[in-house]
């Protein structure tokens, strides 16, 4: 079953790639770009499996106990645009190309110092014999560090006007997710990319455990009366937790509950707020109506306004 | 009839390098691969070695592997294969009898790599990171020599026969450089050879690079710098490989799928067979068969190019390298 599974997502990459974009690649005389390429499909193809599994676990969830009423169509149509763009890969393909050679220069300069990029397994071999260990304390690094990226986006005036976007939402489900500032996204990835050169790049050999943490993410933005109880919320971030960092107090600097995936940060460093009742209204009131209720372009632009005032007034 | 250990190493395709008669080749009639053969496949897209049993085509295991392997390379003396894991920066040196992982060693960014004739070095070449490497081996440790920055994007390598040449293609600006094996190393010269240059091969003082941007192989003339003809394949035209015997070329077309031989001494095409899903590395059997890796199919084709049959196998996520070995050939004890 699981081969037969296998080898029709195989079937359907290799046609892909070989009825449209290797001739494509060909005729535009890019084909030193041919195995970026193939491997684009992979994750383009593996975003939209992410959409679906994501929707066929929260959507009925949200049905069932819904915090609030779906009442603002049009916000959530503009959050599932930006779901689209991020998962099925048209916001890191632009990411890719701006920072692609740059990636190659910086990488070009390491060559050069002679000095071998460490990884994880390197510094701890016991990983090399325990592959699931070792991509459960990849994500446990890039969690811890994407704890403090949430945390600088709400300290940064500059950040918090790009971060607003998301906190703008008033009405969150779990499309919210992928609701962010293109340039904000760029930052992720270079912040993301910086961790990874670090440690190394986890590989991609259990898509199971990636859409877990995918489903773990969008899950947190749902509009799911959900806590996972007295110890699950102290183990991973649940609808609960992640719905009182959305609240209306939760904004900027005053905000609580930063952690992505893991609670524990939070606890660690005294921001979390672990109340299990509490279900608050979700949006900023003082944020510009663009940002809330405007379309993709809008907010966009909206976003990179409020950032250059902001870089203006620290001046 | 008893082979010396040059002449049972000249089975392995990795040796395979430059033509050379082997009289041991190439049945008529294809027959079973012999037990005990394997057949080792880097799947570079999902982080693992896959190994196959010849006779059985059945999985025997799958070597875990940190990222992304691409190419590999027996060593001279036939006893190690080496496996380059280029994101994780790591060689890995595997018993090509068993599978079994002798040990890995830190190293930057290894893509394809290859041994000069004389097995004094190991030449590698970094794709993403623009450089080439040049590695003194001593039989049993690498011991880096010379680091050249390269650019763009250093795909493949071959040697001149007598080993003091290593030839490079960069792939990004379309060039087909030289460096000496010799003094201190020099870059001796860059020549425009052609869009997209992929795969490189010495054949009879010239040197035929794989165009990928288009569909021929270059023939250039080292001494002139020249490209003296092309070489009309099929489109996408990638690697290039000898046979055991030496008497043909074999060259993939990634775009049309399909591989082509090629007469070395006319430099004519002789036939072309198509192959699905993007053939890219091949490897032979001793039954003269070719083992070709289909990049896009996530499968390996078992080729009887005389018979024009095609059978696949299941591999994994973009299988890049393969390597054919032979037990026979790898237990020939050496006789000088």
């Amino acid at each position: 079953m699981i081969e037969a599974l296998q080898d029709a997502w195989d079937a359907v990459a290799g046609w892909i790639f070989e009825t449209l974009v290797q001739p494509a690649l060909f005729a535009a005389g890019l084909m030193e770009w041919a195995e970026d390429a193939f491997d684009w499909i992979g994750f383009v193809m593996f975003g939209g499996l992410q959409v679906v599994v994501v929707y066929l676990i929260c959507r009925p969830l949200e049905a069932w106990r819904p915090v609030e009423p779906r009442e603002d169509g049009r916000s959530i149509r503009t959050d599932i645009l930006y779901t689209m763009l991020t998962r099925l890969g048209l916001l890191p393909l632009i990411a890719f190309v701006v920072f692609a050679s740059v990636q190659a220069r910086i990488s070009g300069m390491v060559a050069e110092s002679g000095w071998i990029p460490p990884t994880l397994e390197m510094l701890f071999p016991v990983l090399r014999e325990w592959p699931l260990l070792a991509l459960l304390v990849y994500v446990v690094v890039i969690d811890f560090g994407e704890y403090w990226r949430h945390r600088f986006q709400h300290m940064f005036g500059w950040w918090w006007a790009l971060h607003a976007i998301h906190h703008a939402q008033r009405q969150m489900t779990f499309w919210t997710d992928d609701r962010n500032h293109i340039l904000d996204d760029m930052i992720g990835a270079v912040w993301t990319g910086g961790l990874a050169l670090l440690i190394g790049v986890p590989p991609g050999q259990f898509p199971l455990i990636v859409i877990l943490l995918r489903v773990a993410e969008a899950l947190s933005h749902a509009n799911v009366r959900l806590s996972f109880g007295r110890v699950g919320e102290w183990l991973v971030v649940s609808p609960r937790f992640h719905r009182l960092h959305h609240g209306v107090l939760g904004s900027g600097e005053t905000g609580k509950n930063y952690a992505v995936i893991f609670p524990v940060w939070d606890w660690i460093f005294r921001t979390g707020d672990f109340r299990r009742d509490v279900f608050p209204r979700t949006g900023d009131p003082e944020l510009p109506e663009d940002m809330a209720t405007g379309g993709w372009l809008r907010q966009q632009w909206a976003g990179l306004r409020r950032m250059g005032a902001a870089l203006v007034k620290a001046r | 009839m008893r082979l010396s250990r040059r002449q049972a190493l000249s089975l392995l395709p990795g040796l395979a390098l430059a033509p050379r008669a082997a009289g041991a080749q190439g049945g008529t009639t294809p027959a079973a691969s012999p037990a005990g053969d394997l057949v080792f496949v880097l799947n570079s897209g999902e982080a693992n070695i896959l190994v196959l049993d010849a006779a059985t085509r059945e999985e025997k295991r799958r070597i875990p592997v940190l990222r992304e392997v691409h190419h590999l390379v027996m060593t001279p003396d036939g006893s190690t294969l080496l496996v380059g894991d280029s994101g994780a920066n790591e060689m890995l040196f595997l018993n090509p009898l068993t599978g079994e992982l002798i040990k890995r060693e830190p190293l930057s960014n290894p893509y394809h790599l290859g041994f000069s004739p004389d097995g004094r070095f190991l030449c590698i070449t970094s794709l993403r990171r623009d450089q080439v490497d040049i590695y003194a081996w001593d039989g049993s440790a690498l011991t880096l020599v010379k680091r050249h920055s390269l650019p763009d994007m250093p795909s493949h390598l071959a040697f001149r026969p007598d080993g003091k040449v290593v030839y490079v293609t960069l792939q990004g600006n379309n060039l087909l450089a030289a460096i000496s094996l010799e003094g201190n190393f020099d870059h001796l010269w860059s020549m425009e050879i052609g869009p997209e240059p992929a795969g490189v091969m010495w054949n009879r003082g010239k040197l035929l690079v794989g165009i990928m941007g288009s569909d021929y192989i270059a023939v250039a003339d080292p001494e002139t710098q020249a490209v003296e003809r092309r070489i009309v394949t099929a489109r996408g035209a990638h690697a290039l490989f000898w046979n055991l015997k030496g008497d043909t070329i074999y060259a993939t077309s990634r775009v049309d799928s399909r591989i082509t031989t090629i007469d070395p001494e006319t430099l004519t095409v002789t036939r072309s067979l198509k192959v699905p899903g993007g053939p890219d590395d091949i490897s032979f059997d001793p039954q003269g068969r070719l083992w070709v890796t289909q990049r896009w199919i996530a499968k390996v084709a078992v080729v009887d190019f005389e018979a024009g049959k095609v059978e696949s196998i299941r591999a994994g996520r973009s299988p890049h390298g393969i390597f054919y070995a032979s037990a026979q050939a790898l237990r020939a004890p050496a006789t000088n």
